[in-house]
């Protein structure tokens, strides 16, 4: 059975952390390890939390992977919630979160095969005024709902000061397994290197965990319309 | 029979629009002009439906962010598209955007300005280059099928009053007064949802000038993220719409809304630039003597795609072929341009030109002299 995040051999079951940076969105990951799942797992079962993406565009990038996601929305292997719409300002806001936590449960619940949770952008409701307390209260609950029932769940956090971790990017590294982190090349944009990544250990990882790519010898990836293509640093079409 | 099907494409469900085209990156996607065609280059085409673009102008002392909504507004005007403009004394705004000139021939020379320009600053050069193209920093206004796509305005003109008559009594243009007691954020929302939902038909063109001025109250950093980050919402479900936002001056710094400020706006919405003016920094304007900004570009729109269609189409970025090309603006007589941003055929200022040592004088004055003939040959 293949991996979920290609290039590196995570396992199933984890909660995996995903950073990146404006300059170097990890989309692509996200994208590819839904596939993925949809494609190479028997009966799956997935839940897209989407904070800052409509599902016009998952749709979009999965049919470039002949990927047919009202498809998977009709059979039930995939449901998509919208969370903005749900959150109002003037609306009780952790009252809103514990109605998405039900969400989960009810879709891990139901789940009769391996289950893929996909929460695409967690920053975007600390920056929107949710309390930080509120939050580690959620993304709490989402984790032990999440290994209870044996599921993967995959939570993406924007770094806006790199250097400097947050107090949500702290929190986030304590409850997760591994963290992929994705950055932009320190000399500027290329065309032929779209950015880098790493894989780091988080505070959950196992003693005989898979093997780490720090960040000096990061995997580059140049950004297809298919997906990404991967290579060693310093091997680009643009080097040799 | 044969067991061979046609593969249904995207294409044949996309709506058409009046001045509209599809995306060269995607059969998805609906692209629209921006106004400027230097603008549409950076985009990847022009501006997706269903997208937004900030503008961040830190500069106090100029208003080149108001101009760029300008642009916007007399494109979706002059293409028969309905716009929605939110902000003060809005009507007053679309009354003063620029507009085409009667004497205005599509696909025209450069400007008389930059034709005199040109002339004074001719120079003499080798008879084996004259022949060479001349280094372009900016895009035409024709895309690559010769078809006119953005149209061509001219700042010395003015839109006639019965235009913008015309297209308030047709409904065409709404303003929105952020102005106006009690309207919050929230309800400014509600207000471009309904203006989305009225009429499916025409693309709508939603244009916010000055965002987080005075007018709209004391608007904080998070109420601002929240209002952009709804609005990219609301666009993402509307296929028909699409959004260009300038933020005002002082909140456009990167230090306004916490750290990492610029970085929060551009993951708020789909595309996010920086227009920095030199007129507070005239030290900028000596070493750029062409140019009156530089452009930074933080996140372009990609509603279909993996990476932005700009980084494969735009000719002005240069992507294509290797590491980002540095961008500037400048604003002519006639139009604003965005382009390449070079040092000159010196290399940079005239200050670079320092007198040699004296010492060092001896030792080349052979090679000096050689140089004078080699000149005289040449010219």
């Amino acid at each position: 059975m293949p991996g979920l995040f290609p290039p590196f051999d995570l396992p199933d079951g984890i909660v995996l952390l995903i950073t990146d940076q404006l300059a170097a969105p990890a989309d692509f990951i996200l994208h590819r390890t839904l596939a993925i799942h949809l494609r190479e797992r028997r009966k799956p079962s997935s839940l897209i939390l989407s904070v800052s993406e409509g599902f016009g565009r998952w749709k979009a990038l999965a049919a470039k992977s002949n990927l047919n996601l009202a498809h998977h929305v009709d059979a039930g292997s995939l449901e998509f919630v919208d969370v903005l719409p749900e959150i109002q300002p003037t609306a009780d806001r952790r009252e809103s979160l514990r109605i998405l936590i039900k969400r989960v449960q009810v879709c891990l619940d139901r789940a009769a095969g391996p289950a893929l949770i996909i929460l695409d952008d967690i920053s975007a409701l600390d920056w929107i005024g949710f309390p930080l307390l509120d939050l580690s209260r959620f993304l709490r609950a989402l984790r032990a709902a999440c290994l209870k029932a044996n599921a993967t769940l995959i939570i993406r956090h924007h770094i806006v000061t790199p250097g400097e971790a947050d107090e949500l990017f702290r929190h986030l590294l304590q409850i997760s397994t591994y963290h992929v982190e994705d950055r932009p090349l320190s000399s500027g944009r290329s065309g032929d290197v779209s950015g880098e990544i790493s894989l780091h250990p988080g505070f959950s990882v196992p003693s005989d965990g898979v093997k780490l790519n720090p960040r000096n010898i990061a995997t580059q990836y140049r950004l297809a319309d298919t997906g990404p293509e991967f290579f060693a640093k310093g091997t680009s079409g643009g080097v040799l | 029979m044969t067991s061979f099907k046609r593969k249904a494409t995207g294409r044949a469900t996309l709506p058409s629009y009046p001045r509209t085209r599809i995306s060269p990156a995607s059969n998805l996607t609906l692209i629209t002009s921006t106004g400027i065609s230097s603008l549409d280059d950076i985009l990847g085409g022009g501006l997706p439906l269903s997208c937004s673009l900030v503008f961040a102008a830190p500069d106090v002392h100029s208003s080149y962010g108001e101009l760029v909504q300008k642009y916007f507004v007399a494109q979706g005007l002059a293409s028969g598209q309905r716009i929605c403009v939110v902000g003060q004394n809005t009507a007053d705004f679309v009354g003063d955007i620029m507009w085409i000139s009667k004497s205005q021939v599509w696909n025209a020379p450069e400007s008389e300005e930059e034709d005199e320009g040109d002339a004074s600053q001719k120079v003499k050069i080798a008879w084996r280059y004259e022949k060479m193209k001349q280094f372009k920093t900016t895009v035409g206004d024709m895309n690559q099928n010769g078809e006119s796509f953005c149209l061509p305005f001219e700042l010395s003109s003015r839109v006639p009053r019965e235009v913008i008559e015309e297209a308030v009594d047709k409904k065409m243009v709404q303003f929105v007064d952020s102005g106006r007691e009690g309207l919050s954020t929230s309800r400014v929302l509600g207000e471009i949802s309904k203006e989305l939902e009225r009429d499916t038909t025409v693309p709508l063109r939603i244009c916010i000038p000055g965002l987080g001025s005075a007018a709209w109250g004391n608007l904080t950093g998070q109420g601002m993220l929240y209002f952009l980050h709804s609005l990219k919402s609301l666009l993402h479900k509307h296929g028909h719409g699409c959004a260009s936002i300038s933020l005002a001056p002082e909140i456009s710094t990167s230090g306004w809304g916490g750290a990492g400020w610029m970085e929060k706006v551009g993951w708020a919405t789909d595309g996010a630039v920086t227009i920095s003016a030199f007129t507070a920094n005239p030290a900028l304007s000596s070493i750029f003597p062409g140019h009156h900004g530089l452009v930074e570009i933080h996140r372009l729109p990609a509603p279909h795609t993996q990476s932005p269609p700009s980084d494969r189409f735009s000719t002005l970025r240069g992507l294509g072929t290797s590491g980002e090309n540095n961008l500037a603006f400048k604003c002519t007589r006639k139009r604003l341009v965005f382009e390449t941003l070079h040092l000159d055929v010196e290399g940079g200022t005239s200050e670079r030109r320092t007198p040699a040592a004296a010492a060092a004088k001896k030792t080349t004055t052979t090679t000096t002299k050689r140089r004078v003939v080699f000149e005289d040959n040449e010219f």
